[in-house]
């Protein structure tokens, strides 16, 4: 499902020194698996996971995901890609503040090259419904609790049903309870079928992921042998 | 992104951002306003001069016998001359006309449409040929009755406006139509004068009877047939063979400059006063009319500025917003578009709202004039003109001027880095 082959990363750092973040990094994630990529703070977890998600384009190396070497793609179809392909969820939540939640979470169906349906509005009403959160549909993201906007968050990356879903500390900003809830979520979603990346350095998600990879010194180093979620 | 979820989108987002758009959208609606509004009263006064005070027919030239000067003579205009002028290709029609060539007074002492009128003045009456005023006669035919009879006479219709509203109100004097004056006669003495020393032979006194009003009559005196100007000059033994003039009717009015020059080749001066006249005229007002919508289009260039300032602030603000929307889908285009489409938007409204703020501005002139401005000659009902390409081109502007100022701010939406802003 997804593959990274040689990934190099770098960033001009300080005095015009270079920062390389990803050292030709390899990556391969099956179909339906629940995957934690660890390592601390600036060891480039994000810039992994923009670079999977066709945010970030400046790299060296090949990535294919769902059968898509990202690459050769032009941004219109970059932009395809991440609108049919991949969902993203963020430590921040990344709501558009101004629009209810309701338009939050229809947001992508703007981009999906087709006219706003009424089955589109029936799907992001279907969204909220499975993370609980139709009855607040016409709030606005300051009017809920940080996990009722991951939720949010979560519901407007699963509405064009992505093969992946791109996790970025999704914990990081909620309280034991609800970021509980939330993996128990993601487990959910792959025990139907979808593949989770979470890059993370909380233990509770790499203890409910599937397998752990860390990321040092620009590359990823296997944990360990798969095992059962939530050991 | 297809265009109906573009529109969606950016009412959605125009919605949230209602004061600061309204806001946006005045700049606009501002100098689109002033725009509509100049233009159209410069053309509202333009077509007043036009049609009104200068009624210069395209077609026609008026030419008279050169003026005399340093010993040589000028051509005569005879009927030589006038066959010349006829057998010329690019002349349609050739209308004669010569002047009374004794003097006139006209003693009036009665009822005038009611009211008691007693006046003396000096009368120029001016004959021409039938056809030349063939369209306004409306009573009777305008050919020499013959001696003794009532002389068809057809006046200004630019004298009448001055009377109706200089002379009669001043005057407690009756307000007259076109229609309701043909049919008058007063008395004209012919060969008779007030002012002039000696006048030769007895004085012929006549009637002369209104038959119409027209733009090509004598503008102070009247107009009477050629036949009776001849007769009357013959009577009174002074020149009846040479013409005061002749207006010539070109085929197109591309051919009139051809007609003017062949005409200075054979002696004559083209007679252009009031083609020039209407040509300053119409020239200063197009001028001051262009230098308010210059003015006004600086509105719009300021008001340009402005959108532009709000939406490099607007696109700063929304960075975050702008990576969201790239990481669910929207391609650079999309991003560029929905800016420029929310631009669009407020010049569009902005335009729309000047337009209709003109018109009610207009209305509001119109209503103030009819109201408090005295009456004066050729002072039209309405000082405006707005043909329909006006109001749209003042929507279309509001929409350029906006798209314009939202371009440079566009294309730095479309450049954001949604990896580096979402990472912030």
């Amino acid at each position: 499902m997804i593959s990274a082959r040689r990934v190099i990363k770098s960033y001009r750092g300080a005095e015009n020194g270079e920062l390389r973040v990803l050292d030709g990094l390899d990556l391969h994630v099956e179909r339906g698996e629940f995957v934690a990529v660890i390592g601390p703070s600036g060891s480039g977890k994000s810039t992994l996971l923009h670079i999977l998600g066709g945010l970030d384009v400046h790299y060296d190396g090949e990535v294919e995901l769902a059968g898509t070497r990202l690459r050769s793609l032009s941004d219109r179809e970059l932009a395809r890609f991440r609108n049919r392909q991949v969902g993203f969820v963020f430590q921040s939540f990344h709501l558009v503040p101004n629009l209810r939640v309701f338009e939050n979470v229809l947001l992508p169906a703007f981009f999906g090259g087709e006219s706003i349906r009424k089955a589109d509005r029936s799907r992001a009403e279907g969204m909220l419904e499975r993370v609980g959160l139709l009855s607040k549909k016409e709030r606005v993201p300051s009017q809920l609790s940080g996990g009722e906007r991951q939720r949010v968050a979560i519901a407007r990356a699963l509405l064009q049903h992505p093969q992946v879903l791109l996790c970025d500390e999704p914990t990081g900003n909620l309280d034991l309870q609800t970021g509980d809830e939330i993996i128990a979520l993601f487990r959910q979603l792959q025990g139907e079928g979808l593949t989770v990346l979470a890059v993370t350095h909380e233990e509770r998600i790499s203890e409910a992921a599937e397998r752990v990879l860390q990321l040092r010194t620009g590359v990823l180093l296997d944990d360990g042998d798969s095992r059962e979620p939530g050991r | 992104m297809i265009v109906g979820s573009l529109l969606q989108l950016i009412g959605i987002n125009l919605r949230r951002e209602a004061r600061s758009a309204v806001f946006s959208s005045l700049g606009v609606a501002l100098g689109v306003g002033s725009l509509v509004f100049f233009v159209s009263l410069g053309l509202g006064v333009g077509k007043v001069i036009r049609e009104k005070v200068f009624p210069v027919d395209q077609i026609l030239i008026e030419v008279a016998p050169a003026a005399i000067s340093l010993g040589s003579f000028g051509t005569s205009l005879n009927q030589g001359t006038i066959d010349r002028l006829s057998a010329l290709p690019e002349v349609s029609a050739v209308f004669r006309k010569m002047s009374v060539r004794v003097p006139a007074i006209s003693r009036y002492d009665g009822d005038f449409f009611g009211s008691p009128l007693r006046v003396r003045l000096e009368v120029l009456a001016l004959g021409v040929d039938p056809g030349l005023l063939r369209d306004d006669i409306r009573l009777g035919n305008f050919a020499d009755p013959g001696p003794g009879l009532p002389i068809p006479g057809v006046i200004s219709s630019r004298i009448l406006e001055a009377y109706n509203k200089s002379f009669a109100p001043t005057r407690n004097l009756p307000q007259l139509s076109g229609a309701l004056v043909v049919g008058f006669s007063f008395p004209v003495e012919f060969n008779s004068s007030m002012v002039a020393p000696s006048v030769r032979g007895s004085p012929i006194p006549s009637q002369v009877q209104v038959v119409g009003v027209s733009d090509r009559a004598l503008l102070a005196g009247i107009t009477i047939p050629l036949s009776t100007a001849i007769r009357l000059n013959q009577g009174a033994g002074v020149d009846s063979q040479t013409f005061t003039g002749a207006t010539l009717v070109a085929k197109s009015a591309e051919l009139v400059p051809t007609i003017a020059a062949q005409a200075r080749r054979m002696g004559l001066k083209i007679d252009d006063q009031e083609r020039r006249m209407a040509e300053n005229v119409g020239f200063a007002v197009t001028l001051t009319t262009s230098a308010l919508a210059l003015l006004s289009i600086l509105i719009c260039a300021l008001a340009a500025a402005n959108i532009a300032q709000t939406l490099f602030a607007s696109v700063r603000a929304r960075a975050k917003e702008i990576g969201i929307m790239q990481s669910v889908g929207a391609s650079r285009s999309d991003v560029r578009n929905i800016i420029l489409g929310e631009a669009a938007a407020i010049g569009m409204v902005g335009g729309a709202l000047g337009t209709i703020g003109a018109l009610v501005a207009e209305h509001a002139v119109d209503r103030l004039s009819l109201s408090y401005l005295p009456s004066f000659p050729f002072k039209p009902e309405s000082f405006f003109s707005h043909p329909w390409t006006i109001l749209l081109g003042g929507v279309s502007l509001g929409i350029l001027a906006a798209v314009l100022g939202a371009y440079a701010p566009s294309r730095r939406a479309a450049a954001t880095d949604p990896a580096q802003t979402l990472s912030e």
